[in-house]
């Protein structure tokens, strides 16, 4: 996997693993070793989509009435 | 300061509008609540570090320490009497600016308590955290350590953890299947409300029944010599103890009406605050050696006592009933004699929420990422019912409400038991709290949870009747025979380790060492039930360890510890001459506080499906991919997520699952008993245990990886896992049997704020709780606040600052707890309703 940030390549585990806060989607954030980013990393593609800033929702919005409503529009 | 709002300028309606209830808040609150509001330090830490500027206080610590040292030949109560009572003669006082009520656990404002005598561990933590030292820091430090030279190796926790078995000590400690400590240095106080705050009885009174029993005691100290007179040696000390701690607990009160009255006569000028200081004057020359006459003085009372008591534990929760105890005197004085006018009460109640909110001890990290931007759960219960049955509710009920919502803090929280006979005035009141996104007041169904009282403890109907939250949770009795005095937190399970342990042979690969027993290698199962044998007997000895923790505390603690002030605010001590901690007496009411439950039916019910029903996956191939923590094995880990049922979804897979893992540990809360030789029932629920526990839990078959968070709730299903709507969510926590199954169940749901809107909104909200009602559910709360209000505060926290959030059984302001903590809330599903 590549950083998006610095271009730092490695296998997917050598970026540490922060966490999932949506079990049942295959994105995660992990930190790069070289730059210290916070990347959402696809875990099914092994690949980062990119880095993650305070306030920012890889996940989207959270499930339920809300993101049904977006979706309905 | 006169209690007449401060001005509005920008529309209130355009703040409702964009749900900034924070600005509405400041624009409706009364001047003196607004600088009282602001004024206050946050002691909460942030994530887990402490705010710019809070300092750990070392007066306290250095004048008890002084005294200890000096009474050494004392027996232990009278040492620690004595110790307590020089804290209460000179520890330095002060008086907020146009406060009205006083009293703190420090000697300045921007101070953290710190409890020197409670461990070791706990002490040289201290010694290592930046930022927390008075200035000049290097003296600070040296003070320290020799504070902590001293008491290194005779703290509470270094006599028990003594003579604890060694391989139980060294699995306790190693912090994979529990938090807390065995002993009343720090954990949970239950107080004996109906025996000091009916507003009949003050120090002096009790003062004057131990004298009664002195001497009546002593007359058998002088009679026929024989064995059973030899214990009442033991307890004149202990009642002789009281008696000091009680009269110094009036001196202490009498120094802060000497400081008013200074204040009045010599330094104030305005005439309107001098008349209010000389009114905490003559307040602290009354209570608490006195009975209180009206709610100022009965607000001061209860104030003063929960500090006092904390000068000589660092009591981690304030269970309360502040409507049913103070309820007469606000109806007597805002109602009946009109001496106070209803602003004027609403500046007493949001006062005494603010000096509840300024409370701060020092707290080892894993307390602070427990509870994160708190400092101790501070549920205090509203509602109910009276002993006869009859609803509880009066105006300070809803008064408190009403407040909570000019005053916004995060602790304390409320809980309000809900029964049949709630009026529709106090529903919409508690709804207007949750709409403007307190996360509070919780519901619990009183039936309910009296029934549960009954049920696991014995309490007869009208002692269950009086129950207050002891924590943020379990219900506790405030009668003689009822109360649990202290209730010890190390029976506090992390629970997903039970699953974990049965599918590693008892091993535990993220601490590196055998801690449950050998139940045999998972790869070899060939059925389900294999799996659940050996689930049953991790849950069995995670649990029996836990309890033979507390056990011991409990009976070694009047020996290790001692508690003069809380024995002598305990009429079962102060009838008997015992501490209040000792088990003689009491009915007994034990809980075990089950963190991270939800994952052990999910975990199950994954392997159910996926290895023995389906046969897609082997155990082998499961082991190996959790002992990878899932890493390439993607695939496989969503398909445990995504194709076996889960929790929360009225699916009877998994849901007979969850039934058939609370009823076995519910058989074994029967076989473990209390020292009062009661039940230990589990209450399933996490504070932020979820957090603090996402890098101890290693990867399990319900697909979470070492380092995710675990499930935010005690029976709330996984964030974004139930799937199926906020009927299926009730319908399956309705499975549980709330009386029999465990002690009490913690529920998050998250609502949608749009859909909530209006009286609609409160309609709709109606009738979900009659649902969640009919179904027997004993607690749900709720969080009411947007996604993109949530991502806006991370962000700009700044701006942000005051937006709360509910968190597990309690609240906190949503930028005081950690992304990770911040990123689980905001996944939750929102549920329409
Ligand atoms: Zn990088």
């Amino acid at each position: 996997m590549k950083c998006p940030e610095c271009s730092y390549e490695a296998p997917v585990p050598e970026f540490r693993y922060l966490y999932n806060v949506r079990i049942d989607a295959p994105l995660t954030l992990r930190q790069c070793p070289q730059c210290q980013a916070w990347l959402s990393v696809d875990e099914l593609a092994g690949e980062s989509t990119g880095k993650v800033e305070a306030g920012d929702a890889p996940w989207g919005k959270s499930a339920g009435i809300e993101r049904d409503l977006e979706e309905a529009v | 300061m006169t209690a007449e709002p401060a001005k509005l300028d920008v529309s209130l309606q355009e703040h409702e509008e964009k749900q900034e209830w924070w600005w509405i808040a400041e624009k409706k609150r009364s001047k003196r609540l607004d600088y009282l509001r602001k004024a206050v330090w946050k002691k909460g830490a942030l994530g887990g570090n402490y705010a710019p500027g809070i300092k750990v206080d070392l007066e306290g610590p250095k004048l008890f320490t002084d005294m200890w040292k000096w009474w050494k030949f004392d027996p232990i109560i009278m040492r620690r009497a004595k110790a307590l009572a020089h804290v209460f003669d000179n520890i330095p006082i002060f008086i907020t600016d146009h406060s009205q009520l006083v009293g703190y656990w420090g000697s300045a404002p921007h101070t953290i308590s710190w409890r020197v005598d409670g461990a070791s561990i706990v002490n040289e933590e201290l010694y290592n955290e930046p930022g927390i030292m008075p200035e000049p820091e290097e003296e600070s430090l040296r003070k320290v350590a020799e504070i902590n030279d001293y008491w290194a190796g005779q703290t509470a926790v270094d006599k028990v953890a003594r003579i604890l078995d060694p391989e139980d000590a060294v699995k306790f400690l190693s912090g994979a299947i529990g938090w807390g400590a065995p002993t009343s240095a720090y954990g949970y106080s239950g107080k004996n409300y109906e025996y000091y705050l009916k507003g009949e009885r003050g120090f002096e009174d009790i003062i004057a029944d131990i004298e009664d029993h002195i001497a009546e005691a002593e007359e058998k100290t002088i009679g026929v010599p024989g064995p059973d007179i030899l214990h009442i040696y033991d307890r004149i000390q202990n009642w002789e103890a009281m008696i000091l701690v009680l009269e110094a607990a009036i001196r202490f009160a009498k120094r802060y009406a000497r400081l008013a009255r200074t204040m009045a006569e010599h330094l104030e000028t305005d005439e309107k605050r001098k008349e209010e200081l000389l009114r905490i004057a003559e307040t602290c020359e009354r209570v608490p050696a006195k009975a209180p006459r009206n709610l100022q003085e009965s607000f001061q009372m209860d104030l003063l006592i929960q500090t006092m008591s904390r000068f000589e534990a660092s009591e981690g929760a304030w269970p309360a009933r502040p409507d049913y105890y103070h309820g007469p005197f606000y109806e007597k004085d805002v109602l009946q004699d009109k001496s106070l006018t209803e602003e004027e009460a609403t500046d007493l109640i949001g006062e005494f929420m603010i000096r509840a909110y300024e409370v701060g001890g020092f707290g080892p990290r894993w307390a602070r990422e427990g509870m994160q931007g708190i400092t101790g759960t501070w549920v205090w219960t509203i509602g109910g019912v009276k002993p006869d049955g009859s609803d509880a509710c009066n105006a300070l009920t809803t008064a408190f409400l009403r407040t909570a919502r000019l005053i916004r803090v995060s602790n304390p929280t409320f809980a309000f038991r809900w029964h049949p006979k709630v009026s529709d005035e106090v529903m919409r009141e508690c709804f207007e709290c949750i709409r403007h996104g307190l996360g509070y007041p919780s519901f619990r169904n009183d039936p309910i949870l009296v029934a549960n009282c009954m049920n696991w403890h014995g309490h007869p109907v009208e002692e269950a009747r009086t129950w207050v939250h002891q924590a943020c949770m379990s219900p506790c009795p405030t009668t003689k025979n009822g109360v649990q005095p202290f209730r010890m937190a190390s029976a506090t399970a992390n629970c997903a380790k039970m699953v974990e342990y049965a599918l590693h042979n008892g091993y535990d690969h993220v601490v590196g060492m055998q801690m449950g027993p050998q139940t045999g290698d998972a790869r070899t199962f060939t059925d389900f039930e294999q799996l659940f044998d050996a689930w049953t007997q991790q849950m069995q000895w995670l649990l029996s360890l836990l309890v033979r923790t507390v056990n011991l505390g409990r009976y070694k603690d009047p020996e290790f510890y001692g508690r003069p002030f809380l024995s002598g605010i305990t009429e079962r001590a102060v009838e008997r001459g015992i501490d209040a901690v000792s088990p003689e007496g009491e009915r007994g009411n034990c809980w075990i506080t089950a963190f991270t439950w939800v994952e052990n039916a999910d975990s199950l019910a994954a392997v159910k499906k996926l290895v023995f029903d389906d046969k897609k996956y082997t155990m082998d191939q499961l082991i190996t991919a959790l002992e990878t923590n899932w890493d390439g094995y993607e695939q496989m880990r969503l398909d445990f997520v995504n194709k076996a049922p889960k929790w929360g979804n009225d699916d009877d897979y998994v849901d007979d699952i969850m039934l058939r893992c609370l009823r076995t540990m519910a058989k074994h809360s029967k076989v473990m008993r209390c020292t009062s030789n009661n039940t230990w029932p589990a209450a399933p629920q996490n504070v932020s245990g979820n957090i603090h526990y996402s890098s101890v839990v290693g990867a399990l078959p319900n697909g979470r990886r070492l380092g995710d968070a675990l499930y935010d709730g005690g029976i709330s299903p996984g964030p974004g896992l139930d799937k199926k709507g906020p009927t299926a969510v009730l319908k399956s926590c309705g499975k549980i049997d709330h009386v029999a199954d465990g002690r009490a169940f913690l529920l998050n749901q998250r609502l949608s704020p749009t859909q909530m809107a209006g009286e609609k909104g409160y309609q709709l909200w109606r009738a979900y709780m009659r649902t969640w009602a009919d179904l027997g559910l004993d607690h749900i709360q709720f969080n009411m606040v947007s996604d993109k209000t949530l991502r806006a505060a991370q962000k700009d926290p700044e701006k942000y600052q005051e937006v709360i959030v509910r968190v597990a059984g309690y609240s906190a302001h949503f930028v005081d707890i950690s992304r990770k903590t911040q990123d689980n809330i905001i996944q939750r599903t929102i549920q329409g309703i």
